[in-house]
């Protein structure tokens, strides 16, 4: 078998947020204090060394960064200050920007330049569709009383011109599907890129076929909780994280699937189970926004002391779109339809990109690599046990 | 001495690039107004040179110098040093500045004539000549290095006064049971280099003492040394341990490491020098409480125990000091992953050298720590024996997080104690995980090689956490050499606790006007060719106290410090060997 050694590893890890790595020596301090680490997945330690020895392509075959949820007892611990953790964050981005075939991730990871034009982009488009095909009733300021239902909330559907109020809803929904499915082509596509490169070009396992099916368990069990991140030894972090999952995959799913169950003209009671469930997702986000935000700029925790560029686009897309997503409620509620539909708009220019960006190429990525990460770790575990019962079996 | 007195005067010239300034004036004032013998008006040639500089100091017989010119302090250290080095004391270089700088200069030369003037008038006023060099030598700390140094001194014929601030001297090397890479008894090469330190009549042991302040220059220090109360006659006492064996009152030992008490009137060891006894204030009930006195009552000796003695502070006159002050042992509680003082079977090394030591709580038999009948967890002798050892490398060194400095010696010495587990309980299983094996010395890889075969497990890898499982410990680490996590459960667990500089380095530093290193150590001139020396030609250091050592290393030191001041005391002179250039250059004149 062939190693080839990639000795630009270093500056290209370097341009994905690298400090130093030249600071460890290889006590395996890091290895040994993770819980989560076990003898089939030894990290953050085997992830530096193959770093520095600059084999990349081991690296991509590696899933052990995803196997990783960065709660930084390593980086604390660490005798060296060598930040392990901060490391396997590193490896994560890279990792992402290798599975992504389009090269766009890398392009947004290492140029702010792109990320920012692209984001800009993205909102442009949709503010000019709004400007020119969805623009605002004409007496949607001078005359509020108009558009509001009996309840004295705003009618949603009925403050543009031009088309009545089914069809906007119509459109917006359609635009959702288009968005969904986009996002969806490129992530399945770059899932599979990371299938050829774990599984197909490691040329040490082969996977019995059977154990597709029965590991497959794993992929939708750690997609929907989040087990793994539990092992770590603060389970605040867990928590956090599961709140905006959630929250996050429950805004997605209501957003793309069951828009006009609640983008009504009616004000539903609170106790609807489309308002509960909203509440529950943004109390989720918001949570985790003030703690991230908090946490990176006061540094204190080995989690958050190092924020790369993406890091903070990530917590800013999201917190504008949360904020810009609860005041359109407020105003909806208070019957304020020219505030409605420009937030509305605002929501939108911020939400489309954020997740058209974020979600195949960048940080929230690792939404689909994680749980993928996890099922194929226990594909190759499957087929070790195989191996080595074969083995067994001839001596 | 009776040689006249000859004043001389410099006047410095500005640094590099500056225009100089016309000081003619000056220099007629200072020669036919103040009549001074020696005037040099061009200072370039004069500092570029340390050799120039000292051999004109000498041609012109100068014992007293001024300084003056453009900012004059510049070349202070280095005109001190020659006249410490032609003879004379430091102090007898003094600055004549004004204080308003080059530019004020420039313009007027009054302020600077004010001063000179004020300068000379002062010095002739001085009844006093120079000082000769003080032959007695004072050496702070009784440890190897410190007893070494001593007796090089002492041997030579120069008195040299021995300061300890613990009831004995010894030091660390008194606790250890073997030295490594020879496994020679620690006590059978100490013990009697301790008993001729006490026997030599040249040296002054002040035991249960601390230096308080130095004053003077190199050659001539006045040291102030606070002797605490011992409140026991050093001449009276025979030594005989009747108090010891009535007192009430049980503290736990500080030779022993906390794993034996001892009583408030105590001999830390057996084979302590002086071998006498001492009372410990803090603990005694008698001082305390003025409830008890049973010493006083069964002391055969009339007179020989006192309460009333009271701290006293000396003062001792001497020209030079070594310092050995040795270290102190890393605090294993602050590396909380490895649970020391809550698991009671997770010990230091140090713990571990004493309870091995035949001397030590058990007589040398290694067992577990048990709880006794109240609950205290304590050595017994017919405790269960360990099964399973495993020892620690880098507890406290090489981590960012403590100490980054490598302690030079726990390697060895964690290789020694692995042997003696060995060799005390041969079905013992030991398990050792190191970081690098640092086997650096003479002989030392070749006993690393040799307890690698006794069937030692060594593995490559630090360990990262020591817990409690079911009455076992469980320790885990990385096996860096299988690439597989380690989880090894053991009964006793050794730390090997890395060396620190003493929590007293940055006083006596100030106090003594040397420099520390980044992590505490005193700072050495040069650390490949003049390792014993310090910014000041009157201090030498020697030992663990310049940095982490073995003992071989101390001892070496200890005879070279020793060496130096020897030198200086013959001589007559303070040399700074920093400043000694190999080749002497004889010059006739200087201008």
């Amino acid at each position: 078998m062939i190693t080839r050694v990639n000795p630009g590893l270093k500056k290209d890890l370097v341009e994905f947020g690298l400090q130093d790595w030249n600071d460890c020596f290889h006590c395996g301090n890091c290895t040994a204090l993770c819980p989560l680490t076990r003898n089939d997945n030894l990290f953050p330690r085997k992830g530096i060394r193959l770093a520095q020895m600059g084999l990349s392509e081991k690296l991509a075959t590696n899933v052990d960064p995803w196997l990783c949820y960065y709660c930084g007892e390593c980086s604390d611990s660490c005798p060296r200050g060598a930040q392990p953790g901060e490391l396997m964050m590193v490896l994560r981005r890279w990792l992402t920007a290798t599975y992504d075939w389009t090269g766009l991730s890398r392009k947004f990871y290492t140029r702010k330049s792109w990320e920012f034009s692209a984001i800009g982009i993205i909102a442009a488009v949709i503010i000019a569709i709004f400007v020119f095909l969805l623009p605002p009733a004409n007496d949607l300021a001078s005359n509020p009383e108009a558009y509001l239902n009996d309840q004295g909330g705003v009618m949603i559907n009925s403050m543009v011109t031009g088309i009545d109020s089914e069809h906007f809803m119509d459109y917006i929904h359609t635009g959702d599907l288009i968005m969904a499915l986009i996002i969806a082509g490129f992530l399945i596509s770059n899932i599979l890129n990371m299938f050829l490169k774990v599984i197909i070009n490691d040329k040490t396992v082969r996977i019995p076929f059977r154990s597709y099916f029965t590991e497959f368990w794993r992929l939708i069990f750690n997609f929907g909780t989040q087990a793994r991140f539990s092992k770590c030894d603060n389970k605040s972090y867990w928590v956090g994280h599961l709140l905006l999952m959630t929250g996050y995959t429950i805004l997605f799913t209501m957003i793309v699937a069951f828009l006009p169950k609640f983008q009504i003209e009616e004000i539903t009671p609170w106790y609807n189970w489309q308002r509960i469930l909203g509440y529950y997702a943004t109390f989720g986000l918001m949570y985790f926004l003030i703690y991230t935000t908090i946490g990176r700029i006061r540094k204190s925790d080995q989690k958050m002391r190092f924020s790369h560029p993406s890091d903070w686009i990530f917590i800013v897309l999201l917190g504008l779109t949360t904020i810009s997503g609860i005041l359109v409620h407020i105003f909806r509620l208070t019957g304020l339809p020219a505030m409605t539909y420009y937030t509305y708009v605002i929501h939108l220019a911020i939400l489309v990109p954020m997740i058209l960006i974020e979600v195949p190429f960048s940080k929230w990525s690792h939404l689909a690599y994680r749980p993928f990460a996890i099922y194929f770790d226990h594909l190759k575990k499957a087929a070790r046990k195989k191996a080595a019962k074969v083995q067994f079996a001839a001596a | 001495m009776t040689e006249k007195e000859r004043i001389g005067i410099i006047f410095c010239d500005p640094p590099g690039g500056h225009e100089r300034v016309d000081l003619t004036e000056l220099i007629y004032f200072a020669r036919d107004k103040l009549k001074i013998p020696v005037i040099i008006e061009q200072s370039r040639y004069l500092f570029s040179d340390y050799r120039v500089l000292v051999e004109t100091i000498v041609h012109h017989k100068l014992s007293k110098v001024v300084l003056s010119g453009v900012n004059p302090d510049r070349f202070l250290n280095i005109t001190r040093t020659a006249m410490l080095e032609s003879g004379y004391a430091a102090r007898s270089v003094v600055i004549a500045d004004f204080g308003d700088g080059y530019e004020a200069l420039k313009s007027d030369l009054g302020g600077l004539k004010n001063s000179v003037e004020q300068v000379i008038a002062n010095l002739r006023a001085e009844k006093k000549t120079f000082q000769t060099l003080n032959p007695d030598t004072i050496v702070i700390g009784g440890g190897i290095a410190g007893i070494q140094a001593s007796l090089e001194i002492a041997k030579a014929g120069l008195k040299v006064h021995l300061v300890e601030k613990s009831g004995t001297i010894g030091g660390h090397m008194a606790m250890f049971d073997k030295t490594f890479p020879t496994l020679d008894c620690a006590a059978c090469i100490l013990t009697p280099k301790m008993v001729e330190v006490g026997q030599n009549p040249n040296i002054d042991l002040l035991t249960y003492a601390e230096i308080v302040s130095v004053s003077g220059d190199p050659g001539n220090y006045i040291v102030t040394v606070n002797k605490k109360a011992r409140m026991v006659d050093l001449d009276t006492c025979i030594g005989c341990g009747t108090c010891s064996e009535k007192c009430p009152a049980k503290v736990t030992s500080e030779f022993d490491t906390g794993t034996t008490l001892r009583k408030a009137i105590y001999m830390p060891f057996p084979q302590a020098v002086p071998n006498k006894y001492l009372i410990d204030a803090e603990n005694c009930r008698f001082v305390q409480e003025e409830k008890c006195g049973v010493c006083v009552k069964v002391c055969p000796v009339e007179n020989c125990i006192n309460f009333d003695e009271k701290d006293e502070l000396i003062e001792i006159p001497v020209g030079h000091i070594i310092l050995a002050t040795g270290f102190k042992v890393f605090d294993a509680t602050k590396a909380a992953q490895y649970g020391y003082g809550e698991i009671p079977n997770v010990l230091t090394s140090l713990e571990f050298e004493r309870l091995i030591n035949a001397g030590g709580p058990t007589g040398g038999f290694i067992v577990s720590r048990t709880q006794d009948k109240k609950g205290n967890w304590i050595f017994k002798e017919g405790s269960p024996e360990p099964k399973k050892i495993g020892i620690i490398h880098c507890v406290g060194s090489r981590d960012e997080n403590f100490n980054t400095h490598c302690s030079k010696v726990c390697c060895m010495y964690s290789l020694k104690l692995a042997h003696l587990v060995k060799e005390k309980l041969p079905d013992a299983e030991v398990y050792e995980y190191y970081i690098d094996m640092r086997a650096f010395g003479k002989g030392y890889e070749e006993f690393y090689n040799r307890i690698k075969e006794e069937g030692i497990n060594i593995i490559r890898g630090r360990t990262a956490q020591v817990t409690q499982s079911n009455g076992e410990i469980l320790m885990r680490s990385e096996n860096i050499i299988e690439a597989c996590i380690e989880e090894q459960l053991v009964d006793m667990v050794v730390l090997s606790v890395g060396l620190e500089p003493g929590n007293e380095n940055k006083q006596m530093a100030e106090m003594l006007g040397i420099e520390l290193d980044q992590n505490g150590w005193f700072k050495e001139s040069h650390s490949a060719y003049l390792p014993v020396d310090t910014q000041s030609p009157g201090i030498r250091i020697a030992g663990v106290c310049q940095g982490p050592k073995d003992i071989p290393d101390t001892v070496a030191q200890a005879s070279a410090a020793a060496a130096g001041v020897i030198q200086n005391i013959l001589s007559g002179r303070v040399f700074s060997s920093s400043t000694q250039s190999p080749h002497k250059t004889k010059l006739e004149t200087v201008s």
